[in-house]
Parts: structure tokens; sequence; C-alpha cells
């Protein structure tokens, strides 16, 4: 495992005709890696910080979620312009098929992204994807973001208790600061779910087979958000992609099984 | 001044510790319902604002939930409705208020605008239009419509419906959220360009200044008496009154009370103090702090402002287990004698400068023959000392209906 922080720098790329200023964080050297974050938004973390350390990572904020800007997500209506959105600030950065890794929502951003634009990425990363939907194991999106706080860890993490998971939902230790990061944790939640409520369905399961790249499907067996059912659903429509699943593992892979998500991941982009 | 009977209608047969079990809103569990307890409950809602009407209640006021064990009026026009049509009927003069049907949680804006503009025919010019957001968990989780779009999609609907009441010809309409070709609704409101529009609200200013500049009136429904929120909403309204330019005028503003009246101080206490515990510990009580504003709901601003402690006076995250002198210490509910309860309102009445009060008489498992006791004693003893309370200066009640159609006899 390699270690190291990586020093993260802001870019902000002018989208949408001037009407968005998206904010990126970029770290790191080597050919280009875009992350797309999940439901509360960009936190910088050690699994970025090793992607850093052989990759140029490109980590964009979703629209809405960077501090100061709250509304410019009144700018983006469709989940179809946040992908137009996202597609001209590659362009705009200059990224030339890029490797693209999501996670959870962004996940879900990400594989829509590689369906509708196939030429975008040279490789995908999708960590326990959003975007398809089953009768038969429901998602239980709207119960974990509508109920109370102290419920969320048991459906993100298989070790609530872990020093990984415990970082992952640290509040600010300086107690005056916290009803700041609550309320932007919180408006972060909001502009993402805007596209995935109440279900996260825009049809992508009718897409992914435009997909031809290739794609490492990562899951955890425990995942009590999106369960594990959807791993094959993703690898039975992606030709070629290869589906690996973790055990003793939740939703957010990398606190639960930080090696064995770093090794399947470094190893695929590597190969 | 205008007092207005404003009643909910609970399942008046909430099992005991409802409130440790369940919650009073979307998830609450429809096995614990008796098919005629369910009818006993929502006729004597029903039963009791006509009730209200023929005492000689200035109006009768009604408000939509869905999914809800403590307010089970998913489309309060309906409810209104036969309180109208029976008010027409024994030539009542009496306002209509709904408030309302929510503009942010409608997918169908042109049903309101045809459903307020019936009853306002109906009621021969008497509907109060109220144009609320809609809670969270109505809008957002109930509706399911994403939190984040709620406002502008409020906003829109308000616009449309106001379009469709006035503008003479079809017109096609091209929204963000909705798109029609023809709109031409019938019927249109007896009062042009439009029935009087109260705006419900916590008192947000940019809510507040919202309402002042469009002249409407604003109503707090707080649930926590005049007490805990009183000065800070209404002392808000009233210096953004200034600063905008509008008069004092108190008929801007209306607030809902909890009240209940009996002969004396202790037999009031006697006869309400267990249906107020219940109410308030199996209703709001029962509803999780996190569904009132789904993410995205509020702006960080405001959630930060909430976090921070502002607005609350403490008294909404204890409901749960509120106590009847709790209760009735804070002014959350006022109980007593008619003088006791007169006293009482006539004091904050003044003070914030209400004139437009909304009095809630009927709570949680109060059954019909209680409640309109409750009716009768405030009518006759407590509305003749608040009706003329502002009559010595002298204003003009611009936001209550015309009444310009006939009776029926």
């Amino acid at each position: 495992m390699t270690t190291g922080t990586a020093d993260v720098r802001d870019e902000t790329v002018e989208v949408w005709n001037g009407l968005l200023r998206l904010r990126v964080k970029v770290a790191g050297d080597g050919p280009p890696l875009l992350y797309f974050h999940p439901l509360p938004g960009l936190a910088w973390q050690p699994l970025l910080d090793q992607l850093a350390q052989r990759h140029t990572v490109y980590a964009p904020e979703h629209p809405g979620t960077s501090p100061g800007d709250p509304q410019a997500i009144a700018q983006v209506q469709t989940f179809t312009e946040l992908l137009l959105v996202y597609e001209e600030a590659i362009r705009a950065l200059g990224l030339e098929r890029p490797a693209a890794f999501g996670q959870s929502f962004g996940g879900m951003v990400a594989a829509d992204l590689a369906a509708t634009f196939p030429a975008l990425f040279g490789r995908l990363v999708l960590a326990a994807p959003l975007g398809l939907w089953r009768d038969d194991a429901p998602i239980p999106l709207m119960e974990m973001i509508s109920g109370a706080p102290e419920d969320t860890p048991k459906y993100l993490f298989a070790h609530p208790e872990s020093e990984a998971a415990r970082a992952a939902m640290a509040l600010p230790a300086d107690p005056e600061l916290i009803p700041k990061a609550i309320a932007q944790s919180t408006w972060n939640v909001g502009c993402t779910t805007k596209f995935a409520w109440p279900i996260a369905d825009h049809g992508l399961g009718r897409r992914l087979h435009r997909i031809r790249i290739p794609v490492l499907v990562l899951w955890g067996r425990r995942d009590a958000l999106v369960p594990v059912a959807y791993a094959a659903e993703f690898g039975g429509r992606i030709a070629g992609s290869q589906v690996e699943v973790l055990d003793d593992c939740g939703h957010v892979v990398q606190a639960d099984q930080p090696e064995r998500t770093w090794t399947a991941i470094s190893e695929f982009l590597g190969g | 001044m205008k007092v207005t009977m404003f009643e909910q209608a609970p399942y008046r047969y909430t099992p005991e510790g409802f409130e440790n079990n369940h919650s009073s809103v979307v998830t609450p569990p429809y096995s614990i319902v008796e098919p005629e307890r369910m009818r006993e409950s929502l006729f004597s809602a029903y039963a009791e604002l006509l009730h209200a009407a023929r005492t000689g209640f200035d109006g009768i006021c009604v408000t939509e939930h869905s999914q809800s064990s403590y307010d089970i009026s998913p489309n309060p026009t309906l409810l209104a409705s036969a309180v109208a049509c029976a008010a027409q009927a024994e030539g009542l003069d009496v306002a209509i208020g709904v408030l309302g049907r929510s503009l942010g949680k409608t997918r169908e804006p042109l049903k309101i605008a045809e459903e307020y503009a019936l009853l306002d025919c109906i009621s021969g010019g008497r509907l109060i239009a109220g144009f609320p957001v809609g809670l969270s968990w109505d809008a957002n989780l109930n509706a399911a419509l994403p939190a984040v779009e709620t406002r502008e999609r409020y906003r829109e609907h308000r616009e449309l419906i106001l379009k469709a009441w006035s503008q003479p010809e079809p017109f096609p309409w091209n929204g963000r959220f909705e798109k029609y070709g023809q709109v031409n609704v019938w019927p249109r409101p007896i009062q042009q360009p439009h029935p009087p529009i109260w705006i419900p609200g916590t008192g947000s200013p940019g809510t507040l200044r919202d309402i002042l500049r469009r002249d409407y009136a604003f109503v707090y429904l707080s649930w926590d008496g005049p007490k805990l929120t009183g000065r800070e909403v209404f002392d808000r309204y009233w210096e953004l009154a200034d600063e905008l330019g509008r008069d004092r005028n108190p008929y801007r503003l209306a607030f809902l009370q909890v009240v209940a009246v009996s002969e004396t101080d202790e037999r009031a206490e006697k006869e309400y103090a267990r249906h107020l515990e219940a109410h308030y510990r199996s209703g709001l009580g029962a509803t999780p702090v996190t569904t009132l504003a789904v993410p995205g709901y509020a702006e960080p601003a405001a959630v930060e402002a909430m976090l921070r402690g502002a607005g609350h006076g403490g008294m909404l995250g204890r409901m749960k287990t509120a106590t009847y002198k709790e209760l009735v210490d804070t002014q959350v509910a006022i109980v007593g004698s008619p003088t006791t309860v007169a006293d009482q309102i006539e004091e904050f009445v003044r003070e914030f400068r209400i004139g437009n009060l909304l009095v809630m008489l009927q709570s949680g498992a109060m059954p019909r023959d209680l409640t309109e006791k409750n009716i009768s004693l405030f009518a006759a003893e407590v509305l003749p000392r608040l009706r003329p309370i502002w009559d010595s200066e002298g204003w003009v009640n611009h936001w209550w209906p015309r009444g310009q159609g006939e009776k029926e006899s």
C-alpha cells in the first residue's frame, strides 16, 4: 500500500454557457483519472492520495456542493443536463480519454457518461453505483436520507465502528463549526438527490450496452444501501466487464476494505 | 378581528404509546385503524366545523396532509366543500379557509386552481385561498418530489394559478415543471382577480418579504403558542413591513392557537389535559425532526440557523413527552375558563397585532361532544370579547373574503 498525502489544488472550469463555475480538486501526476463523488459531496481521502501517486486525479464537485455557491444547483435542471455539464467540463479541462472512477451516486453519473458518450473515457471503475432498480432488491435511499443521522452508518459500512468509517462520518472538532458543516453536507445531499429521488433510475439499464471500454465493477457483499445483487446486473449489461465482490464489506468499499479496494482498482487501472 | 375555527382531522383512536413505536407521518401503520372509528373520526371533523359555522365563527379552516395519522386530509377541499355547501343551504355567512392545497407538493397545479375556484363559487365568494409550500415530509417523502426543487415548483405553480384565474382568454404555459397548450379553467373565482391569499410559513425573512411585497397575508401556523416564537417572528414581520413601506394593518397577520375552554380553570384541566397531552405526543411528538427538512428543502444558511437553535423555543424537541403543565405554561395550548382564555388571547393578539385569529378547538382524541362544547363556549363567551379588538383603529381587512354571492335559501 502506498502512503503519503498529495498536494491538492482547486481549479475552476467555466461551463454551461458561463452559467456554472464548476470546482475541481486536482492532485498528483500521471495519466488523468476523474473521480465522481457520492451523495454527500467530495471528501478528499486516503484512496484519492493513493490514486494521485500514479495519476493526475481530477475530482469535480457536483453543482451546488461547493461552499459559497449553493444556488449553482438551480442551473442544472435535469440529469441529462448534468451529463452534458460534465462532458463540457472534461473537454474544457483538455482531458483525452481519461480513466473514470465513480462511487455510489458518482458511479451512476460516471456509468451514464460512459454510456452516453462511448468515446469519453478510457477505463471505468464503478464502486457500488446507483442507477438501476429491481423490485426484489429495493434501495433504501429515501429511508437513509430522511432517517435519523445516527442510523446512516449502518447503511454505509459493514464496520461502522472502524477508524475509517468514523473518519468518514466525522464532524469538525470545534463545536462552533459543526452547524455549518452539517448544513453544508445536508445541502450537498439535496443537490445530488435532485437527480436520484426517490428512485435513482433514469433508464441507465437501457443504455449500459453502449459501454465498450474496460470496466471494473466493485461491490461490498454486505452493502446495505445498494444490495450486492446489482453487481451482477451491471456486470451482465456491460460486455466484458469485470465484477469483483468484496467479502465483509459494505457500501463504502474503501472504508471497510481499504487494502483490497486499492489492490483491485490499482491492478485494473495499471493493467 | 376575525376568528376562524381551524380543524385537523386526526384518527381519534391511536393506541396509547403510539409515539414510542411509530411515526405519525409517512409510515404510520394503517393496521391500527378500525374502519368504523375512521368513519367516525372523519365525520366528526365535518360536524364540528359545521357546528363552528352555526355558532357564529367568522370562518372555518382546514389544511392538507397525506400519509398522516394526525391529519387525515389528503385533499382539504373535499371537507371544505361539504361545509361550504351546508353553510349555503343554511344561510350561514362563514368564510371557507383552505390552508391549503400545498403548491410545492402538487403535480397538478391546475386542479388547485379549479378546486379553489369551485369552492369560491359554491360559497358565494367566501374562499380564503391558502398557498403553502407544503411540509417537507409531505412534498418530499409522500409526494417524493426532489427537496431542492420544492420552492421553484411552488413559485411556478403560484404564478400559473393566479394567471389561470384572471386571464380572460385561453393561454399556453411553458414552465419548468408544467406545460399546457390551452389553460382555460372552469369555473373561475367569484372574487376577482383572486380570493384573498394567505401564505402559511415558519417566518423566515425571505418568505415574509415575499408575502409583504405581494400584499398577501402571513399565517403563522406555529403550534408553539405565542410565547416561544411569537416575539421573534412577529417583530421581524412588522419591521419588514415598515422597511417595505407596508402599513401595520393587523389583518396582514394570522396566527393559529390551540385553545380549550370550560366553565372553570379546574374543569378545563380535568376535561382537556389528557387529550392535549396525547395530541402533542402522538402527533407532532411522533413526527421525526429529520422529516421536517429533507436535505435540500432548506438552504444551508437556514439549516445552520435551525441547528444553532433559532426559532424553536425548545418545545418542538420535547413534544413526545409533553406534559399538560408544560403545554399550558408555555402557552402552546391556552386552556381554562372563558375569562382566563380571553385574557391570555387578548394580551398576545394586541401585543403582536394579530387581526386574523385561527383557533384549534379539537385536538387528538378529543371526542365530538367535548369538542362541540369547546366550540360553543368559545363562541358564546370568548369570541365576543375578541371581535372588537381592532375596531378603534379603523383598519379594513383586505384579506377577508368579500362574499359577493347570493345565499341559497
